[in-house]
């Protein structure tokens, strides 16, 4: 029973193997296109109808344009650089975000669900997103920007794994 | 299976539900022909509001009981309720996790109990508890029994004159009793204001009701011209508190009277017991198996007469339970919730007892930065509005009073940092406004995150995140140096992170190129 303090063992994390799909830089795109034009659109109909409220829409508008842009051509671009995953028979190993970055790993022992997901968008690209739960509410993993047949026989291959591991996941 | 019969709830309910409508018109009887009060709507609605409830609630109860039956069969215990709408329940018999019984006054003063069945249900996700309202007191036990160690109910029971604590197999290691002076750590908060509200309220209507000057008699107490405005209010507000303060304290009495927190034996392993309760008696077990760690919370405002909430972090307990399941003692101490956690824990040396690293000067810095940016949000959005006509330019003083309280937030928030891997726990603290120190089992944690922000890049902090299936299901460890994050994680979750670690590379670490496979 001994209380290790801090010593820190000089290690690190390095990045997972495998980057995501080149089409998911379009997706993030079109996802934040989705959402933003109509936002715009409202808010500068608002602009030319109604006067009494330029003054206070013309710095939303502004505000709302800048973060626009930025999560239209920057956030895609910085996210397909900082996405990578990983899945070895015993933990499936995932890094994802850009302004806050993170490094997720989850044991297959774990593991609950495995599945592949496909919104509407990600659909007409052939994509799909590997979410992998565990019993932790907080604990599920979601690896985005996959080709659809890789994450079908990525989900297919660790729901085999954890099937074949013993105890009830908690 | 199908002959096993289906048995109703005890029909003693019936005469309970009778008694109650009874005693629930006994007030409006008393009001009109005692009091002699005059019978309109307006001066009887409180009166009639109980009787109303009442009656329509033992009416409702006595429903129930026409249309419920149970059964416990080999494998399933079964139960089939509803007076319009049939509903059906079934819990499989090997996922019971516990069997609770619990007491209202009147379940008490009948001899009666209702049971609880647990099954790891989520409440999150809309099931409700599997219940049993209400059945006699020894057949309760005999449930327990049954559904607990297996042993067939219509087995002799010798001990049936020898009190119902005979019944139980009783080879219980009691780790904590109530003490009295722990009501004072349950008197002053600011509950007391709206239970002294209530309070005063029936006391008010009451005394108006019997035909008492309630104003007169308030009036008549001090001279209220020679105190003034000012210290009329501090002397009312005094005083109820104070009525407040002594509702709480006698609240804290009839809720944990009897307390005691006992380990027992269990079906499979042992059980963690609570009892307490004077007029509603409440009994939960919680299965050891299934404790991942512990919790112990400080609220900042109290922290100087070492307050102290303590909190079992497990699988299957719904945290958001108003009869809180997870909380194994009554608001005291920190000196006795200490001991009591070790106890409970069943380790030597304590992880909540252990010092734990302080985070660096950065996550103070961090902390700052974040302070005083909301301070000058504020200042600029007020600002904003002021230019705009909407507030007075004055309210912008109000956004700079912000900052040194934001700022000495920000210090205690740092202060309350800290984390160390004692044993088999991983112990981490945090939180403003109350200070969590949670020690969780490392081999329950189950995904590992780390988490970097711009700032905390800049700063060389990340936090580090163990996820579980107990208790809120993740833990965190804000701001620890960056160099030492992972090491931090690779020891929270032993072997999880082994085949992706590398040896540090100062500096050069992030400018690592993955190979592609």
């Amino acid at each position: 029973m001994t209380t290790s303090r801090t010593s820190p063992r000089a290690i690190d994390l390095r990045p997972p193997h495998h980057r995501i799909e080149r089409r998911a830089i379009l997706w993030w795109t079109l996802q934040s296109l989705a959402l933003w034009v109509p936002v715009l659109a409202v808010m500068t109909a608002g602009y030319v109808l109604w006067e009494a409220a330029r003054p206070w829409l013309a710095v939303a508008l502004i505000v709302a344009g800048v973060l626009a842009v930025i999560s239209t051509v920057v956030e895609p671009w910085w996210r397909y650089a900082v996405h990578r995953w990983e899945a070895t028979d015993e933990a499936v190993y995932g890094s994802s975000g850009w302004l806050v970055r993170e490094w997720r790993v989850a044991p297959i022992s774990r593991v609950q669900t495995v599945d592949a997901v496909r919104g509407p968008i990600e659909q007409m690209l052939g994509l799909s997103t590997l979410r992998v739960t565990t019993a932790s509410s907080k604990g599920a993993i979601d690896i985005v920007g996959l080709d659809r047949d890789v994450a079908a026989e990525a989900a297919e291959r660790l729901t085999t794994i954890a099937q074949m591991t013993p105890g009830d996941a908690t | 299976m199908n002959a096993t019969p289906w048995r109703r709830l005890h029909s003693r309910m019936i005469w309970v539900d009778a008694v109650q409508s009874v005693v629930s018109l006994m007030p409006t009887g008393f009001a009109v022909w005692v009091v002699g009060m005059e019978p309109t709507l307006g001066n009887m609605w409180p009166v009639l509001a109980i009787a109303a409830f009442g009656v329509l609630g033992a009416t409702a109860d006595a429903l129930r009981w026409v249309f419920t039956r149970y059964r416990v069969t080999e494998d399933y215990v079964e139960r089939r309720t509803g007076v319009f709408v049939r509903r059906y329940r079934s819990v499989r018999r090997d996922r019971i996790r516990s069997v609770d019984t619990e007491a209202k006054l009147r379940h008490r003063l009948s001899g009666l109990r209702v049971v609880k069945i647990g099954a790891g249900q989520q409440s999150s996700a809309g099931e409700s508890a599997f219940d049993l309202d209400a059945v006699h007191t020894d057949d309760a036990a005999a449930l327990r029994r049954e559904l607990l160690w297996g042993e067939a109910p219509s087995a002799p029971a010798p001990a049936v004159d020898a009190g119902p604590a005979a019944l139980e197999p009783e080879e219980k290691q009691v780790l904590a009793r109530l003490r009295p002076g722990w009501v004072v750590y349950n008197m002053f908060n600011i509950w007391a204001y709206l239970m002294a509200l209530g309070l005063l309220w029936g006391a008010y209507w009451l005394g108006t009701a019997v035909g008492f000057d309630v104003g007169g008699f308030i009036e008549g107490l001090v001279d209220w011209e020679a105190l003034g405005w000012g210290r009329s209010i501090v002397v009312g507000a005094l005083v109820v508190g104070a009525v407040g303060a002594v509702g709480l304290g006698v609240n804290f009495f009839t809720e944990n009277w009897n307390f005691e927190l006992a380990r027992v034996p269990g079906e499979n392993g042992t059980l963690l017991r609570t009892r307490q309760g004077l007029f509603k008696t409440r009994e939960v077990n919680r299965d050891d198996t299934r404790l991942r760690g512990i919790q112990i919370s400080e609220p900042l405002l109290w922290r100087w007469m070492g307050m102290a909430d303590t909190n079992v972090v497990t699988t299957g307990l719904d945290l958001w339970s108003m009869s809180q399941p997870t909380t194994i003692l009554p608001r005291g101490p920190i000196g006795v919730a200490r001991p009591v956690a070790a106890a409970v824990l069943g380790v030597h040396e304590s992880p909540l007892e252990v010092p734990l690293a302080r985070h660096p000067r950065a996550a103070l810095r961090r902390r700052m930065w974040w302070a005083t940016l909301t301070a000058v949000a504020v200042v600029v959005l007020l600002g904003w509005l002021a230019a705009n006509d909407v507030v007075p330019f004055a309210m912008m003083w109000a956004g700079v009073a912000l900052w040194p309280i934001a700022v000495a937030a920000a210090v205690v928030a740092y202060r309350a940092l800290g984390h160390a891997v004692s044993g088999e726990y991983l112990v981490v603290r945090s939180g403003l406004m109350s200070r969590q120190t949670t020690a969780l089992k490392r081999s329950a944690v189950s995904t590992v995150a780390v988490r970097q922000s711009l700032l905390q890049r800049r700063l060389g902090l990340k936090t580090v995140a163990a996820m579980s299936a107990a208790g809120w299901g993740a833990y965190h460890a804000p701001d620890v140096p960056a160099d030492a994050a992972v090491a931090l994680a690779s020891e929270a979750a032993p072997g999880l992170l082994e085949p992706f670690l590398v040896p540090q590379t100062s500096g050069a670490r992030e400018r690592d190129m993955p190979s592609r496979v």
